[in-house]
């Protein structure tokens, strides 16, 4: 099997994983895509040490990661700019909750796919800075202080960030707190 | 929201974060990718990053750029003690020098004239200011009628 084939399978291996960790933080399909085969080509000119790796998909995670982030703050004084901007119209539209389809009347498969894709729609409406932060957090698993040094902006403003994220989201998919079940989740 | 109710929240966020699965790649990374890796393959060494080029190429072309530094820095020592190179920067030297006194000399009549224009006192001074405005305009106003009447005459 030749370098270029064993490569290919290697991409297969990790591309939905690398693809949905760059869509996560940059909530766009074509800067995601962008973003993706950057991590693949810089991860060609390694592949001699990482086709045997066992970190390799950490190795990949942390590049794609790396990659959106600088994405982001090459574009981060427009977008930092925006998304404040935008954020606040937002916030208020935010008060438009997502309609789940009842658990009862549907296939299980179906209710929680649907649920899924409402998660990811709403996370992808977040703007930029409540985003970015919650998908590195939650996601990523990273330290609030990790994240705080990672973007370039002080620890209060990370938990803020945070904090606003989860109650839109909250809001968003009518998250219910405590022992209860969260609507439309199984 | 109080501390518990925060924290639940936190949980419950992350539950259903965690619970997503990987998003599918779009059907184009693939074939994008191997294309640009073929086309990095195909194109020749000179054409590609340094980093790439073979061993022996990137020991020559270090080596080479090293013997120019080199060389460069030498024969750079060298002219410094030419005679000719010396004499040069002496004559420099010397403009240098001239381009110095005359700076001072602006200084020296720049301070004279202001310190003419403070002891004139604020109300000559805008009397002068508004003197100079009042015949700037007049060339204005003069030169523009003039020009109008000579092409009305045509």
């Amino acid at each position: 099997m030749t370098d270029a084939h064993e490569f290919e399978t290697f991409m297969r291996n990790y591309q939905d994983m690398v693809f949905s960790t760059a869509m996560r933080l940059l909530a766009n399909q074509a800067e995601a895509e962008d973003v993706a085969q950057d991590v693949f080509l810089k991860a060609y000119e390694r592949f001699g040490d990482l086709r045997e790796s066992k970190t390799a998909g950490g190795w990949l995670k942390t590049v794609a990661t790396n990659l959106s982030l600088n994405y982001l703050s090459r574009y981060r004084s427009r977008w930092s700019f925006f998304s404040d901007l935008l954020g606040k119209r937002r916030e208020e539209d935010d008060s438009a909750e997502i309609d789940f389809p009842a658990s009862d009347n549907v296939e299980e498969d179906l209710v929680r796919s649907e649920r899924r894709e409402m998660v990811e729609q709403a996370l992808r409406t977040l703007p930029p800075a409540q985003r970015v932060p919650l998908v590195l957090f939650h996601m990523e698993g990273l330290q609030y202080d990790e994240i705080a040094t990672k973007l370039g902006v002080s620890l209060g403003k990370v938990k803020t960030d945070i904090f606003r994220a989860r109650e839109t989201l909250r809001r968003k998919l009518r998250l219910k707190l405590g022992d209860e079940n969260p609507a439309g989740a199984l | 929201m109080n501390e518990h109710e925060n924290s639940q929240l936190e949980a419950a966020v992350h539950r259903e974060l965690k619970a997503l699965p990987n998003l599918r790649a779009p059907q184009s990374l693939l074939p994008r990718v191997m294309e640009v890796i073929e086309q990095r393959a195909t194109s020749p060494w000179y054409r590609r990053d340094w980093q790439t080029w073979p061993l022996p190429l990137q020991v020559i072309s270090m080596s080479v750029l090293l013997a120019a530094f080199a060389g460069l820095c030498f024969e750079s020592w060298q002219v410094v003690h030419v005679p000719a190179v010396v004499s040069a920067t002496n004559e420099a030297g010397g403009w240098f020098r001239v381009l110095s006194r005359s700076l001072s000399t602006f200084g020296v009549v720049a301070n004279a004239l202001l310190l003419a224009v403070r002891s004139l006192g604020p109300l000559t001074l805008s009397g002068i200011i508004m003197a100079l405005l009042l015949g700037y305009a007049a060339c204005v106003g003069f030169g523009t009628l003039y020009v109008r009447l000579a092409f009305a005459r045509r």
